[in-house]
């Protein structure tokens, strides 16, 4: 009997990322607004022209939220609280989803599509990728004026996430729709749609 | 446990393990202290205690600890599956059309960086003010930067569109009633058609009709399969028949009709099953009369959004424009609204862009104002006709109308052109050696008259120079051969047009001469013509010659144009004075010395 060795018990099971027969693109925006954590998530093809978008309500967690929840409360509110519910609430399903920060990179523990990031930026380093945490992998394509980033628990998803940004139109930077995103979202807020989400 | 006997006993009989039951105990009866196994004493019982008891475990909440979440989201429309492609691949080349010239990459500067390395603003629809629908201002905030769609690498495009041909179609997207009134010559078409192209590429619309002039349809048949190849369009047919089957059974998203046939078509276009999600206008200007067939037709036309092109809104006055708004935004001018109201009224849906505003990298128009003396016998000729027809004129006393001095002007205005005798020319004789010089440089001129007559005599004065010829007696199926020629025959240095017919919508940017044989009465015709080489594309300065007849009747009529050619712009400006911009009739008596006028009442 050949013992067959255990992934950790931290690991996640890296689910089986769903095949890019959309050629859509989710961009996923997730930031600390004055009402709290909120983000918005837009569908696009794959020429940026967009197709749905989503908002979540502000999420503000209280003292003892903060305290039981501790380390682990910046990336549970990026991933399984508000990311993962604004892509299962979007009818239409991207075939890749970006993100623009590393806390939503764990994103991909919770669905079953590929996720890859935007490398933060490193003012005072040449190479933004140089800086990178260990548990993330660098890379850059034509797409993105900017390096991109995943999880190395994920890092076989990497050639399906190379394969679909070669599909996407060549006028599209990806670090483009978070501007929209962003906008759609002040946008909410002034028109008072934000609240209306909480 | 001596006391354990004595605790109530619950009827357990036939309850599961973990149901709870209700202890009706008489609070306001006389209660004895019991004792408990769990304490030492027996407990006092008060009514705020034994509701403690009832609510186990004896902690203070905290809150929620769980967190939620909630969400809301927008669905746009789908593209259409003919529209919906996927992007060309980065490895082939991209696709190059005959005749079309696509950008190539390599040739591209980035234009995502300025030279200073900051990234630059990018241009984007943006929803206007009156767009209160949040999914609707969602729609074109989230709308991919227009910067990039068109510099060839995705979409065919014969050239990349200038950043304010970009901002024309920026601010066409989002809007329901728009006029883009541009100065002649910088691409109102290209941004009309990109405007649609991208609205039919979103989903945003699935069927729009353009309404142009006869002679332009063929231009805007050209120009669509320039800049949007993908898009298909159909236009009317001449058969009443036929247009009949185009208006109630044609499922091509893009329709052209000329205003011609429209007109004739009045019922079809106003039926409620016609409805166009866009109308676009060429040369709005032709619905500047209200009550007009028309613009009533026009007006008729079921549709969402309403879009006209002019770079003359305004022709001879401030109403025009109201008119022209009539159809853009249906009640958006009050009747009577004052002139000086109009600009306040309109101006958020009004662009107008010149080309010292957008192009101070554009080659300069230089203006030659030349002064013609008249030949010896037109001078005889000239001084005769003026000379009797004010004696008629005066003759008429109040029976005079505005026509019989028009009469007169137009006769002094042939005399200038040609003496009706000798057909001496001294305008002719001074573009003959105009002409030499234009074609020793190898450039090529286009010569606008008034008239037919004096273009068949100055064609034969240039026979040399192979003229060309484009005016109204050219029968239509032979029109575009020629400009095609024109164009691609280098021995060809010269066209003749008429005012009538040249005018509009040609583009002739390969020119470089202009040579105006006589003046039309209004400037913005003037202009109109002028442009038809000065506009983009075109590399090189635009000389123009205005041809004037020194003490005649046309320097009188110059003087009277020039000083009122600035009302034009002015009103798209600050200005406030109502004033006709062509000849009004008392400039017309002016022209004169005569004392005779109308009979009014």
């Amino acid at each position: 009997m050949t013992d067959t060795p255990l992934p950790p018990a931290s690991a996640p099971q890296p689910a089986p990322a769903a095949s890019v027969n959309s050629g859509n693109l989710g961009f996923l925006s997730i930031f600390q607004d004055v009402g709290g954590v909120l983000g918005g998530y837009l569908v696009t093809n794959t020429w940026g022209r967009p197709l749905e978008f989503r908002l979540s309500s502000a999420v503000q967690p209280n003292k003892v939220q903060q305290i039981l929840y501790g380390p682990t409360l910046s990336e549970y509110l990026h991933t399984e609280l508000i990311g993962k519910t604004l892509i299962e609430k979007t009818a239409t399903q991207p075939g890749l989803v970006i993100v623009d920060s590393l806390a939503a990179l764990g994103l991909r523990a919770q669905i079953n599509i590929p996720v890859v990031g935007l490398a933060p930026e490193h003012p005072g380093s040449a190479d933004p990728l140089a800086a990178l945490p260990a548990d993330v992998i660098g890379f850059t394509h034509p797409r993105s004026s900017v390096p991109l980033v995943l999880s190395a628990k994920f890092a076989h998803d990497r050639p399906e996430i190379e394969a679909a940004l070669d599909k996407v139109d060549q006028s599209v930077d990806l670090s483009e729709p978070f501007v929209r995103v962003r906008e759609a979202v002040s946008e909410a807020r002034k028109m008072g749609v934000a609240n209306r989400a909480a | 446990m001596p006391h354990e006997e004595e605790f109530p006993t619950l009827p357990t009989e036939g309850m599961a393990q973990d149901e709870h039951v209700i202890l009706e105990i008489d609070l306001l009866g006389e209660l004895d202290a019991l004792p408990h196994p769990r304490f030492e004493r027996p407990l006092t019982v008060s009514v705020r205690d034994s509701k403690m008891l009832a609510n186990p475990p004896w902690v203070r909440p905290l809150g929620r600890l769980e967190l939620n979440v909630q969400t809301e989201g927008w669905k746009f429309p789908a593209p259409p599956p003919e529209f919906d492609k996927p992007p060309p691949p980065r490895s082939e080349p991209a696709e190059k059309p005959a005749g079309r010239r696509v950008v190539e990459l390599a040739e591209l500067p980035d234009d995502h960086t300025d030279p200073t390395g900051k990234p630059k603003e990018h241009i984007r629809p943006r929803p206007t003010a009156d767009t209160v629908i949040f999914k609707d201002r969602l729609l074109y905030l989230l709308q991919p930067p227009l910067d990039g769609l068109f510099d060839g690498r995705s979409l065919g495009v014969p050239f990349e569109p200038f950043p304010y041909q970009l901002e024309g179609i920026a601010f066409l997207m989002p809007r329901q009633g728009a006029l883009l009134a541009d100065e002649m010559g910088l691409g109102k078409t290209a941004q009309t058609i990109l405007s649609l192209r991208l609205m039919f590429h979103q989903g945003m619309i699935r069927n729009a009709l353009l309404v142009a002039p006869k002679p332009l349809i063929f231009n805007w048949s050209r120009e669509l399969k320039l800049w949007a190849p993908d898009v298909p369009f159909e236009v009317f047919p001449a058969d009443p028949e036929l247009r009949r089957a185009t208006w109630h059974s044609s499922n091509c998203p893009l329709k052209l009709i000329n205003y011609e046939s429209l007109t004739r078509d009045a019922d079809m276009a106003a039926h409620p099953k016609t409805f166009f999600d866009v109308v676009v206008l060429d040369e709005a200007q032709r619905i500047k009369t209200p009550g007009s067939k028309t613009a009533e037709v026009v007006k008729s036309i079921p549709r969402a959004r309403s879009w006209a092109l002019s770079g003359t809104p305004v022709e001879n006055h401030p109403d025009d424009l109201a008119n022209i708004f009539a159809f853009v935004d249906p009640g958006r001018i009050p009747k009577d609204t004052p002139p000086k109201q109009l600009r306040v009224l309109t101006q958020d849906s009004i662009l107008r862009r010149t080309k010292d505003l957008v192009q101070s990298d554009m080659p300069p128009k230089l203006i030659r104002d030349l002064e013609i003396e008249l030949s010896p016998a037109q001078k005889a000729a000239y001084e005769l006709a003026e000379k009797e027809g004010v004696v008629t004129l005066n003759a008429l006393g109040d029976t005079i109308t505005v026509q019989h001095v028009f009469q007169l002007v137009m006769r002094l205005k042939q005399i200038c052109n040609f003496d009706p005798r000798t057909g001496e020319s001294a305008k002719l004789e001074q573009l003959v050696s105009d002409m030499e010089e234009v074609a020793a440089n190898g450039h090529k001129a286009i010569v606008f008259s008034q008239w037919v007559e004096p273009l068949t005599a100055i064609a034969a004065a240039l026979e040399k120079f192979n003229p060309l010829q484009y005016h109204g007696r050219i029968p239509q199926a032979e029109r575009t051969p020629i400009l095609d020629r024109f164009k691609a025959d280098p021995s060809c240095h010269v066209i003749l047009m008429s005012y009538g017919t040249g005018s509009v919508g040609l583009n002739l940017q390969f020119t470089n001469y202009v040579f105006l044989f006589d003046r039309w009465w209004n400037p913005a015709i003037e202009d109109q013509a002028i442009n038809r080489a000065h506009r983009i594309g075109q590399k090189h300065p635009v000389t123009v010659t205005r041809f004037i007849s020194e003490n005649t009747v046309e320097k009188r009529i110059a003087d009277i144009l020039d000083a009122k050619r600035k009302v034009f712009n002015d009103l798209l400006a600050d200005a406030d004075k109502p004033t006709s911009l062509g000849l009004n009739e008392d400039d017309i008596f002016g022209l004169f010395d005569i004392s005779s006028r109308p009979k009014r009442g």
